[in-house]
């Protein structure tokens, strides 16, 4: 039960005083084979730090940041087959070697992204798979297998455990899941039914033994967690944006450039006026007092109110989200009644008419997250 | 005997004559293959297996066979052409299973414990070793389950209709059944959900098998001893699950191992062939 960092632009200094994360996807957007291979020098001597190198080819044909100067990174790639395996078994060789050049001990597959993710395309990614384990054991390098799951298709009442039957067959020693959603970056997931679907897919694979850890997470995770999954990952960005096609098209740090911080009482981020709003009302979790970087912004708006607290914003989140994991590990931190506890405090902001800056920042969500919940755990994978 | 069964004796006899084999009887006839008993020199008894040439069937069947060498599934000794004025067959000959088959046996009513203990133990040997060659049975059901011996080790054979994972599937998508016998096939087979057929198929026809080993009932039939082939396979194909009397007995007979093989998801059951022998060595 672990959580890494999902690497953004220049963000690996976030973490350096977070026990709680155990490691670090690589992203080669944000850096070159340079810059990559002086964070695994950095972190050489943190024997039980783990770096897991995710080769982000989701949109290949989408040459972002660096990952053009990257060597595995296809050079035919706006008129190769990629429905051809031969053609991604020369990627997964040019993989590994960067892999291993790098002294990386543990890659996630190359996977793109479909418009539909039919059988035979999960049938496809497992036998691709297959091949980059055979070239990676060669090297001593773990493989974890990367699974877009497009969260409108397990809505499906079947799609989970299909999509799970194929997907347990892999040669790999996990599954790195991308849930993709449709909805715009900065909203929380908030359709039962996919939610749902996405939980009984994560059980399904935890009863069949197969460890999954969940990229690209944020907030939801406590409904990720309540399914079984092992390992999960996030991001400075994804105190306020998530897995979505736009990101793809975007340029990186479009959303992030308010300050936010995140409330478990609410479990929802508030821009600076909606934390004093809530503040003066002393409805901030006891875990968000108690969050040192939480500490800080609070400090730091009694001196200095015109200061800028937008790192600390990203280090409250990821810092909650690593303490929250660890607490529902520990049972300290029961999700379905703080759920409850959560809808019930948006219901009295709105009664006390406390209106956040955001039109869509009303608590919505809490409904269809405890609706998950129950139901999943009344049916169960 | 039909005209057919008679020209492949015809063949099977020319073949004998070619090899110095003494020509026994015919012991087993389908659409593809008629299977004779033949002796060599030694007095050792094998089987000669003749199938029509050029068939997908025969040469998957030829194929997988070939490639196999486990104690459990049925022990190859040599593979030929045979041409007549008219006709081209294959053959082959095979080790020649004495013991009769598991449905013979199950005339005489269920098994006991230790018999299906080794039964069970020796199906998913053999499933674990196909599993490792990429193959997958598709076909286990007691017909397919031979003895060598009366006392001897279960063999399982006819793969027919084995499917080798790393070739395509020679089963059309619009097909409305995959291949296999429907009374003993897993949901995906009877769905024809090829992306779901793996070794985790071969399973759930283990399973079907001991429990109609133990029981004489389907474990999907809603009740012991109840309904129908049709609506069992309904059943089965509708992924309802096994039957409640079915998770009672098999928890009041210590073989809970066989509802997880039973699961009408693949990614429910055991995940891999040394999981399920791991289990059968401890709790039966």
């Amino acid at each position: 039960m672990s959580v890494y960092h999902q690497m953004g632009n220049d963000s690996f200094n976030l973490i350096g005083d977070m026990p709680s994360y155990v490691g670090a996807i690589l992203s080669p957007v944000n850096d070159d084979m340079d810059a990559v291979a002086a964070i695994v020098r950095k972190t050489a001597l943190r024997t039980s730090f783990e770096l897991i190198f995710d080769p982000q080819l989701y949109f290949p044909r989408s040459q972002r940041g660096q990952l053009g100067t990257w060597n595995y990174f296809p050079k035919d790639v706006d008129t190769a087959d990629v429905t051809s395996e031969s053609w991604w078994h020369g990627v997964n060789d040019e993989l590994i070697r960067t892999v291993a050049a790098l002294g990386i001990s543990k890659v996630c597959s190359p996977a793109c992204f479909a418009d539909t993710m039919p059988d035979d395309r999960y049938t496809f990614d497992v036998e691709c798979t297959r091949q980059l384990c055979d070239s990676a054991s060669k090297n001593s390098i773990h493989v974890l297998q990367t699974a877009i799951v497009r969260l409108p298709e397990v809505a499906q009442a079947d799609r989970p455990m299909r999509i799970a039957s194929i997907l347990s067959r892999t040669a790999a020693s996990g599954l790195y899941v991308v849930f993709h959603g449709e909805g715009r970056p900065r909203d929380a997931l908030a359709d039962t039914e996919q939610l749902k679907g996405a939980m009984r897919l994560l059980a399904a694979l935890k009863e069949a033994g197969i460890p999954v850890l969940v990229g690209f997470a944020g907030p939801e995770i406590v409904l990720w967690k309540a399914a079984g999954a092992a390992d999960f990952a996030t991001g400075k960005f994804f105190n306020v944006r998530r897995f979505t096609r736009s990101r793809f098209d975007e340029e990186e740090g479009g959303g992030g450039q308010l300050p936010y911080w995140f409330e478990e009482a609410l479990m929802t981020y508030l821009r600076d006026s909606d934390l004093d709003r809530v503040s003066r009302r002393n409805d901030l979790s006891l875990a968000s007092l108690a969050n040192p970087f939480g500490q800080k912004i609070l400090e730091q708006k009694k001196q200095n109110p015109k200061a800028a607290w937008i790192k600390l914003g990203w280090r409250q989140y990821m810092h909650w989200f690593g303490d929250a994991e660890a607490r529902i590990q520990a049972g300290t931190l029961d999700i379905e009644s703080h759920l409850i506890k959560a809808e019930q405090q948006w219901v009295a902001l709105d009664e006390a008419k406390v209106l956040m800056e955001e039109v869509r920042n009303n608590g919505a969500w809490v409904r269809a997250w405890r609706r998950a919940l129950v139901e999943y755990k009344k049916t169960g994978p | 005997m039909s005209h057919d069964a008679t020209t492949f004796e015809v063949v099977a006899r020319e073949i004998c004559v070619a090899r110095k084999l003494a020509f026994g009887s015919l012991v087993g006839s389908g659409a593809f293959k008629h299977t004779f008993q033949v002796t060599k020199g030694d007095g050792v008894q094998l089987a000669l297996k003749v199938y029509k040439a050029d068939s997908e069937r025969t040469a998957r069947e030829v194929s997988a066979i070939t490639r196999c060498n486990h104690e459990n599934i049925a022990k190859f000794h040599e593979l030929g052409n045979w041409t007549t004025a008219a006709t081209s067959y294959t053959f082959s000959i095979e080790e020649f299973l004495a013991g009769g088959t598991l449905s013979g046996r199950l005339t005489a009513g269920a098994l006991d414990a230790t018999a299906l203990a080794n039964l069970a133990r020796s199906l998913a040997a053999a499933v674990e070793h196909m599993a490792g060659l990429n193959l997958v049975h598709r076909d286990i059901k007691p017909d397919n389950i031979m003895f060598r011996t009366a006392a001897g080790p279960l063999v399982l054979v006819d793969f027919g209709i084995v499917r080798d994972l790393k070739e395509s599937s020679m089963t059309q998508t619009w097909a409305m059944r995959g291949p296999g016998s429907p009374y003993f096939a897993a949901p995906e087979q009877l769905n024809n959900d090829k992306d779901l057929i793996d070794w985790r198929t071969d399973q759930f026809g283990l399973g079907v098998v001991v429990t109609i080993a133990a029981t004489g009932s389907h474990p999907y039939a809603s009740a012991l001893g109840g309904n129908d082939p049709m609506t069992v396979i309904d059943r089965v194909a509708n992924r309802v699950g096994p039957a409640s009397w079915f998770t009672d007995w098999a928890k009041g007979a210590r073989m809970t191992w066989l509802v997880r093989a039973l699961s009408p998801w693949p990614v429910s059951r055991f995940t891999k062939p040394a999981d399920l022998l791991a289990v059968l060595a401890g709790e039966i």
